[in-house]
């Protein structure tokens, strides 16, 4: 990626000329990501912006993050941040404040409470960025936090704890270089729970190298078992450059073939849909009311912005990222990586592909241009027509790439 | 004059030093200054510089001494043997160039009996003497075995390290014969090869035999018919040097306002419109095209685009044919015929090269003729046209009389591989101790697919091999269809020997299963004779593609991976519901021995 001079340079200057939305109205921007690259080890699966053994530079990387928030201070004084809050009687009240906040890894949870406590007090002291009804996450990893962490990072507002379980089998746990085993899971659920956290995710992933249909039901019983009011499961990539990756081309990777996956995928839809969760995005669950904001401000083509290493933002269709490595990050903060700056060329499309990834779909006026492409779709069977919205079908969920890949 | 003229050209084989050589004549004699001098100054063409050989005949004028040398090269490929024909019939000698660590092959036997008929000198060399591997002695002997050369003739040389380039040069001025031609008697012209040229139209290299041509002078093509104005006459150096006028023994080029090469082909003879010659100069023949396929482009609006592109390349290539043609599962494309196998890669890879057009070609096939039941016959050059099974008396092709040299240890394998291919075995001869010549007649669409690169491997690279189309034999044809979900692919149609069609049906499925990527449902891939299916696979259906983890803010990559997808589909026709990538058309032509 080739730095892009016009982003480079103090974001102060650059807000004079912050994009504005669709009818020159500002957008409003309702997420902020915080990016935690840091990792005690990393997984054998792995290709995510994240670094083992790099911890001592852990108070250096949350100053400039530190800094990085300060120069944003543009953004929170122009009304960039603010959106509606219901009351409970009659109108709405526009609020200034985030809507979402989330701390990704990484491993966010290797930071210490004074860490989180610098970085939030900071949002906090441009104005009432945060308030009550915000959602604020974290990343976690279950060997990476005790109780008494949990009950600071609880204590200092955030909301939402997204654990990083993957596997309830060790062995399992193993192949895919978790450092932790299903018995700290249990541990940590526990004690999020007496850490006063009501909104927990457990992430887990399918269709592991060796694994059966029969050892997948009981993994995902034992995530259910828990009562999470959330859980994300999706199938195990193999990303090129990992670890696993490397066996994989060695030939030595047994991985369940794609009807076994499918049936893995199927069963979790239908187990978890009858445990009372809403299958709301592709690899999503919820129990009603606790869908993922922030995420589904992702799905939305919402705006939002990221700091921190590799983390990437979105602003009326305009998009860029930071730099990967943690050191030229810290070396220049201000360092932007263009990613599409020709809105509107792509907009519309992106607006597509990522929302259809939500099962409710998308109302029918946002396909506009694209009859053909909805024709040829819902002719085979991908997409269907739910009253002022099209969908993808269940075959289309299945299939979901072939329907994206017509509006990329 | 003409008693200092000189007219020869090169016969060799691919890689034995003939652009080499001409690089050092044209040195020698002055001609390019060393500072000019680009490696293989003849082979212009950026296709020609990467295959090695050269596809259009050009000349180019030298003094030495007091003498004019014309060299006019030669195509080096058996599918332009006509286009050697003429070239040799523009010259009075040629010079027969044999690689010391090689032998003679194949085409380079072919084109120095060629020469002979056409009663040209031969003057051999050998080339390539400074390399170790240089076997001088046995290719002497090999030269005397098979031409009957006095071994006193023979010049050594290596192109390479000048070595024998006095002596090639004072051979061509002394044991080549100068023209014979009378300036007195009508105009008699040999066109030895014409090219389009966007300002000028067309540009023919010719060899004045006799009369003379200027400027400002009415012409016909005793061939084609045209009359057209010469508008300028002149030498072939590395450009072209305006001249008053041609006369006998002298070779130039014409411009004369044509605008279509196939109005002035190679062999065809020019004489003076106002005052004719009575008869042409032998050896001219219509275009017949040997190998036929169908092109079409993998969009369907592409389709003028690719008719255009076609016909700018027929501007320049005489022995280009195509028509209009449509096909059920393709849409409209066009039936082209070739002069052979190379000729048809040649046009293909400049369509998407020099035109950028995408497009799928479907399997070459040679032209049929059918003997019906009802007595009447019919020429099929479309396999997809063969009439019903029920009303054929009888279907006739091509046959080949196909001579191989190869190292005598390979010959074994040489005749497996000729005979599973139809070939009937004719002669065997020892050229020298080491290599040996094989004769065969073989159906020509045995030899258009793949024969050349398995011949090749069979013999480690060692073999040569050229042809000649000896007539129309009967053999025990059917057409083989390949149906797609059900669906008949008349685009995959091919004919086969009914002895092998099984064979051939099994292994074409098998071919096209692994080429068609999985869909949303499971395609059966049937072959069938008739309504008789031989062979069968399935593709299984495409069960689960979703890109299941998304990565955050990060939708760049996501992006990419549906991009990437989306690229490959652009690159496949939809045939009824089947998306099919231009790959499995190939699958058709790759079906081994």
């Amino acid at each position: 990626m080739e730095p892009a001079n016009e982003l480079r340079g103090s974001i102060k200057s650059r807000n004079r000329d912050l994009p504005a939305g669709r009818h020159g109205v500002q957008s409003s921007v309702p997420s902020f990501y915080i990016h935690i690259p840091f990792c005690k080890k990393k997984c054998n699966y792995c290709d995510f912006v994240s670094y083992a053994g790099k911890e001592e530079l852990i108070d250096e990387y949350v100053n400039t993050l530190i800094i990085e928030i300060e120069a944003l201070t543009q953004f929170f004084t122009n009304d960039y941040f603010s959106f509606n809050v219901p009351l409970p009687m009659g109108e709405g009240k526009r609020v200034r404040a985030l809507k979402t906040i989330y701390f990704g890894g990484g491993t966010p949870t290797l930071l210490e409470p004074k860490h989180f406590d610098k970085i939030i007090t900071t949002i906090i002291r441009h104005s009432s960025f945060v308030i009550r009804h915000s959602e604020i996450s974290i990343e976690s990893n279950p060997a990476t936090a005790d109780k008494e962490k949990l009950k600071a990072l609880r204590k200092l507002g955030i909301n939402r704890l997204s654990i990083g379980a993957q596997s309830f089998n060790d062995q399992h746990l193993q192949t895919l270089g978790r450092i932790h085993n299903a018995r700290d899971i249990f541990r940590f659920y526990a004690d999020a729970r007496s850490a006063g956290f009501k909104n927990i995710n457990l992430d887990l992933i399918f269709s592991l190298p060796g694994q059966t249909l029969a050892e997948w039901k009981k993994e995902l019983q034992a995530a259910i078992d828990l009562k999470p009011n959330h859980i994300s499961t999706y199938n195990l990539q193999i990303e090129e450059n990992t670890p696993l990756y490397l066996r994989q081309t060695a030939n030595r990777l047994q991985l369940p073939g794609e009807e076994e996956e499918l049936k893995m995928y199927e069963y979790a839809i239908e187990t978890l849909t009858s445990a009372g969760f809403n299958h709301y995005e592709i690899s999503n669950f919820a129990k009603p009311g606790f869908e993922c904001k922030h995420n589904i401000n992702y799905w939305e083509n919402g705006n939002y912005i990221g700091v921190g290493a590799g983390a990437h933002s979105h602003l009326n269709g305009k998009r860029w990222a930071n730099p990967n490595s943690i050191e030229e990050y810290l070396a220049n903060h201000e360092r932007r990586f263009t990613i599409n700056d020709s809105p509107d060329s792509t907009d519309q499309r992106e607006t597509l592909f990522m929302g259809l990834r939500l099962l409710e779909g998308l109302s029918i006026d946002k396909f506009s241009g694209f009859e053909q492409e909805v024709a040829e779709l819902i002719n085979d069977g991908l997409l269907e027509r739910d009253g002022d919205r099209y969908k993808l079908s269940k075959k289309g969920l299945y299939l979901g790439n072939l329907v994206f890949e017509k509006f990329v | 004059m003409l008693s200092k003229i000189r007219n020869f050209s090169i016969i060799a084989h691919i890689d034995h030093g003939k652009s080499t050589l001409a690089d050092r004549l044209l040195e020698y004699t002055h001609t390019i200054s060393k500072r000019d001098m680009r490696e293989q100054v003849l082979d212009t063409m950026e296709l020609e510089r990467e295959r090695g050989i050269t596809i259009k005949a050009q000349a180019i004028r030298m003094l030495y001494k007091d003498y004019i040398l014309n060299l006019i090269d030669t195509p080096g490929h058996v599918d332009f043997s006509y286009e050697v024909s003429r070239s040799l019939a523009a010259c009075e000698g040629a010079l027969l160039l044999v690689d010391a660590t090689q032998g003679v092959e194949a085409q380079t036997l072919a084109n120095a009996n060629l020469a002979r008929q056409n009663n040209l000198v031969i003057i051999p060399i050998i080339n390539k003497v400074d390399l170790p591997a240089a076997e001088p002695e046995r290719i002497i002997e090999e030269l005397k075995n098979i031409f009957g050369i006095d071994p006193e003739e023979v010049i050594l040389a290596s192109a390479k390290e000048g070595i024998g380039i006095p002596e090639i040069l004072e051979a061509i001025i002394q044991r080549i014969p100068a023209p014979k031609g009378e300036v007195e008697k009508p105009l008699q012209a040999l066109i030895f090869d014409s090219h389009y040229d966007a300002f000028r139209g067309v540009i023919a290299n010719l060899r004045v035999v006799n009369g003379k041509i200027k400027a400002g002078m009415q012409i016909k093509m005793m061939g084609a018919g045209g009359e057209f104005e010469v508008q300028e006459v002149g030498t072939l150096r590395l450009g072209l040097i305006p001249k008053d006028e041609l006369l006998p023994g002298e070779v130039g080029y014409l411009v004369a306002g044509v605008r279509e090469v196939k109005e002035c082909r190679v062999g065809d003879t020019v004489t003076d419109a106002k005052q004719p010659a009575h008869h042409a100069l032998p050896g001219y023949k219509p275009i017949k095209p040997m190998v036929f396929c169908g092109f079409y482009p993998l969009a369907g609006e592409e389709f003028e685009n690719l008719k255009d592109a076609v016909a700018k390349l027929q501007l320049n290539d005489a022995s280009l044919y195509y028509e209009p043609e449509t096909s059920a599962a393709l849409g409209f494309g066009l039936r082209c015929g070739f002069l052979g196998l190379l000729h048809l890669e040649i046009v293909q890879e400049r369509l998407e090269r020099e035109f950028n057009l995408s497009i799928i070609a479907t399997a070459p096939n040679v032209i049929y003729k059918v003997n019906l039941r009802n007595k009447t016959h019919r020429l099929v050059d479309n396999p997809s046209l063969m009439p019903p099974l029920a009303e054929i008396e009888s279907v006739e092709e091509p046959f080949l009389k196909l001579t191989v040299f190869t190292p005598a240890e390979n010959v074994g394998a040489v005749i497996d591989l000729a005979t599973e291919r139809r070939g009937h075995f004719v002669n065997m001869e020892y050229l020298d101790p080491k290599r040996v010549m094989l004769t065969f007649e073989i159906p020509l669409s045995e030899i258009i697919s793949e024969f050349h690169d398995l011949l090749k491997s069979v013999t480690h690279g060692y073999a040569s091999m050229d042809y000649e189309l000896i007539g129309y034999r009967v053999s025990d044809l059917v057409k083989m269809d390949i149906l797609l979900n059900q669906e008949p692919v008349d685009a995959l149609s091919i004919i086969v020997h009914r002895d092998q069609a099984y064979y051939r049906g099994k292994k074409l499925v098998g071919k096209l299963k692994e080429a068609i990527p999985r869909q949303q449902f499971q395609i059966p891939i049937q072959a069938s004779i008739g309504s008789k299916v031989i062979a069968r696979e399935n593709i299984a259906a495409l069960r689960k593609n979703v890109l299941q983890k998304c990565y955050g803010g990060d939708i760049s990559r996501k992006r990419k991976l549906l991009e990437k997808q989306k690229v490959g589909k652009k690159r496949m026709k939809r045939i009824g519901s089947v998306d099919v990538p231009q790959e499995a058309f190939l699958a058709v032509l790759r079906l081994g021995k």
